[in-house]
């Protein structure tokens, strides 16, 4: 569904996504883990259309998104880690306002519906600045699933979020998938990314170091009862030390 | 001493890291000081040179120099509010500044100051070459100099702690949440009201004075009585530092300016748990509940499509917004100044109309030029950090820019149109250019949003702290070039119909062949400017990357 094919980003000298590919399926959850200034944003905005790769493509549901970025587009929904949303309009208008822009048929019953999904009916019709941050991230989650988008791409998705709205954010990423659509995540928490994705990257200095199931990271570490966090550090720290090798060599 | 060389620090870090700006700003700065200088030395020589000013010339200067600090002074005062607000109850640092274990005096202290540097910088900067000037022209010793930048700086200091001290009250009686909302918009109706009134008293009736009558003005001018207004002790502290001397004056200013500064700092550090608390209570929101259906104004624009989405949710953040929607007070203070000022050359020989009418349309693509600045130029980047809402969504970004476009187009021909009707009607102008005056501003009205929303998406600051801001740019300045030039351009082609209504009136129709290429090369100058700002705008937005998402 997501096709990520030899991306590269520069900004100048540096490269902040370099020759990096995958692919997310439809009824899959692929978490893409790393440490900080790995990359994983550039790589999700570069997804998301929000940056225009140096090098290499990105499709979605076969659209790809230099060609035809709106046909790539209405096929996505997206969570930024920081989502600035209009802070002068309503929930509910926010929403309809998307709905619009979105082209979604009967709008109004599916705002209505994830509006009480997330428990937010209640202030729907209060200012967005007057929203706690974890009311503003249900706000964006509504406002990404709206269109029932068959690609999910989410950038941190439970910063903020309350343990109820936390578990309720887990299984939409779950069923989501399991109804066929494709789910990108972005945590620093290994125990999101263990409890729902099925498959894990692992980027570091914008390279793909790792990617694979549970079962084939453990074996790639060489320890079979090793946890998401263990894996993630043997295989960063192991980067690290590549890192300095090469920066003392050179 | 310490929490002030952090934030000395950060600000020099801040310049580290774009010196192509800091280039360009020194450079410009540098110009205007230059500028200054040299017209102050010019303006003190020719005074002292005049014939028959005899020993009053100084009285003059004197008075002139005050006048300019008074002025000064309320423009400090005006933009210091909001200013305030912001920076004493709404910095980002505040809540951590506050944490450390420092009193919270010296906390405010410093955001007193850094609220005393916002607002008083520029002012200052252009006060003092004006100083330096006067002080080389007069053979100032060495400690003028010394003496008239303090005397300036703690003259500034009074409406900078006046402002304050009134961003504090304004944090106890505004409605809760809404004082900067309320400081904004009171701000830009004062002063849209006093630009208003100050062109009302038509100053242009000095001319009809008879020189006995002019002499007399301006003796009672420059009576030198030194009065309870702050910008009288600042002048006689600088006049009297001309000569050599320490006033009394320039020390009661010092003595003053420093405990205002020190009490409101004070005061702000007492009264900010208040606006606190109150802040918090306004989250309980307007408490409406139910589904509230779409307005009725906004259902014919959302069946546009997702332009006409975008055009519903720019005005109700529009309305909502008094940043954005005091423009509109400064927008209508300008139109109203431009009429005061037309209406006042209406006379009444129908020749001389027509002259006037035509230099007028010269001044309405001006006029229209500078509402373009603050209404059409700030509409792609009032997306702010909200742009990735649009980018993400399955819209390109010339989408994004035609929304805009048509969102404004309306209320600028409107306004272009409009205002060439009256102006024409009360200064009486002949056919030709009746139908000529709401012709030209009805066309720079679309000339003027194409212009701005296309640069304006070109040249995006989506990080700008107010619409303010927005326009103080490169795109900005290539704008207002472009702007005038339209309004050269089109009021060239103009030129020709009228000047065959003065020379021959009555032979010049516009029907007529050459009547109908005249208006076909306007309109196609119109959509030239219109469509090559927006198609340049579409593709630079299109590209644009950093500080979205």
């Amino acid at each position: 569904m997501i096709v990520v094919d030899s991306v590269v980003k520069t900004y100048g000298r540096v490269r902040a996504v370099d020759d990096v590919s995958f692919t997310v399926p439809r009824g899959r959850v692929v978490a893409l883990l790393g440490p900080n200034g790995a990359g994983k944003s550039t790589t999700i905005k570069a997804i998301t259309g929000l940056l225009r790769p140096t090098a290499g493509r990105v499709s979605v549901g076969g659209f790809d998104l230099e060609r035809a970025p709106l046909r790539a587009k209405a096929l996505l929904g997206y969570v930024p880690d920081r989502p600035y949303l209009y802070q002068k309009l309503t929930g509910r208008e926010l929403l309809r306002f998307l709905g619009r822009l979105r082209r979604v048929k009967d709008a109004e019953r599916k705002a209505e519906a994830w509006l009480e999904r997330f428990g937010l009916q209640r202030s729907a019709n209060e200012l967005i600045e007057t929203y706690s941050h974890g009311m503003r991230q249900k706000l964006t989650f509504a406002a990404a699933l709206l269109h029932q988008p068959q690609a999910l791409v989410i950038d941190e998705p439970m910063v903020g979020l309350d343990p109820r709205a936390a578990r309720d954010v887990r299984a939409l990423m779950r069923s989501s998938a399991d109804e066929g659509g494709a789910v990108l995540l972005t945590t620093h928490s290994m125990d999101v990314a263990e409890a729902v994705a099925d498959a894990v990257l692992l980027l570091d200095h914008g390279r793909l170091k790792a990617m694979g199931s549970m079962a084939e990271l453990r074996q790639r570490v060489g320890r079979r009862e090793a946890s998401l966090e263990a894996i993630f550090l043997q295989l960063t720290e192991e980067a690290g030390s590549q890192t300095r090798q090469d920066g003392a060599a050179a | 001493m310490i929490l002030a060389g952090m934030r000395l620090r950060g600000a020099i870090n801040g310049l580290r890291r774009a010196p192509a700006r800091v280039t360009v700003g020194v450079l410009l700065l540098s110009g205007v000081f230059v500028g200054v200088l040299t017209m102050t030395r010019r303006g003190v020589r020719f005074l002292d040179a005049f014939p028959g000013i005899g020993g009053i010339a100084g009285a003059v200067e004197q008075r002139s120099l005050e006048a300019l600090f008074t002025v000064l002074m309320v423009a400090v005062a005006f933009s210091v509010l909001t200013g305030a607000v912001a920076t004493l109850y709404g910095s980002e640092d505040l809540p951590f500044l506050l944490s450390l274990p420092v009193n919270p005096v010296r906390v405010f202290s410093l955001k007193v100051v850094e609220t005393y540097i916002t607002s008083a910088l520029l002012p200052a900067l252009f006060t003092i070459p004006v100083l330096v000037g006067l002080g080389v022209e007069k053979h100032a010793p060495a400690g003028y100099y010394l003496i008239a930048v303090a005397a300036l700086l703690a003259l500034y200091a009074l409406p900078v702690a006046l402002g304050a001290a009134a961003a504090l009250l304004l944090m106890r009686v505004a409605p809760a949440g809404r004082a900067k909302e309320v400081a904004t918009a009171a701000s830009v109706a004062i002063a849209a009201g006093l630009v208003v009134g100050m062109r009302a008293l038509r100053p242009e009736r000095l001319r009809h004075l008879t020189p006995a009558q002019f002499e007399q003005a301006l003796t009672r001018f420059a009576d030198l009585h030194v009065g309870w207004l702050p910008s009288a002790w600042g002048s006689d502290a600088v006049w009297r530092a001309l000569r050599g001397h320490v006033s009394v004056a320039a020390l009661v200013l010092a003595v003053v300016s420093v405990a205002v500064l020190a009490g409101v700092a004070r005061i702000a550090a007492l009264a900010y748990r208040a606006g606190w608390f109150r802040s918090l209570d306004a989250r309980g929101g307007r408490g409406v509940v139910g589904v509230l259906p779409a307005a009725l104004w906004e259902r014919p624009l959302a069946r546009l499509g997702p332009a006409g989405g975008v055009v519903v949710k720019d005005l109700r953040l529009l309305a909502r917004d008094p940043s954005q929607w005091s423009q509109l007070l400064v927008l209508l203070a300008l139109a109203g100044v431009y009429f005061i000022s037309t209406a006042s050359l209406a006379t009444e020989v129908q020749r001389f109309r027509d002259v006037v009418g035509a230099l007028n349309l010269i001044f309405l693509g001006f006029l229209l030029g500078g509402v373009g600045i603050r209404t059409t130029f700030p509409l792609v980047s009032l997306e702010g950090e909200g742009l990735w809402l649009l980018r993400t969504g399955p819209l390109r970004a010339r989408h994004i820019v035609a929304a805009k476009f048509y969102g404004a187009l309306p209320v600028m021909v409107a306004l272009g149109g409009g205002l060439g009707v009256a102006v024409a009607g009360r200064l009486g102008v002949s056919p030709v250019l009746a139908l000529a005056t709401p012709l030209a501003g009805a066309c720079a009205g679309v000339a003027v949003t194409g212009l701005g929303v296309g640069l304006g998406a070109a040249f995006p600051r989506f990080d700008a702290a107010s619409p303010s801001e927005i326009p103080l740019s490169l795109g900005g300045l290539i704008y207002m070039a472009l702007s005038l030039a339209y309004a050269v351009v089109t009021t060239l082609l103009f030129a020709y119909p009228t000047y065959r209504s003065l020379r021959a009136p009555g032979t010049f129709q516009w029907g007529s062949a050459e009547g109908l290429a005249l208006l076909a090369a306007v309109l196609m100058v119109t959509v030239l400017w219109t469509l090559v700002p927006l198609a340049f705008g579409s593709a630079r937005l299109a590209r644009f990357e950093s500080g979205i998402g």
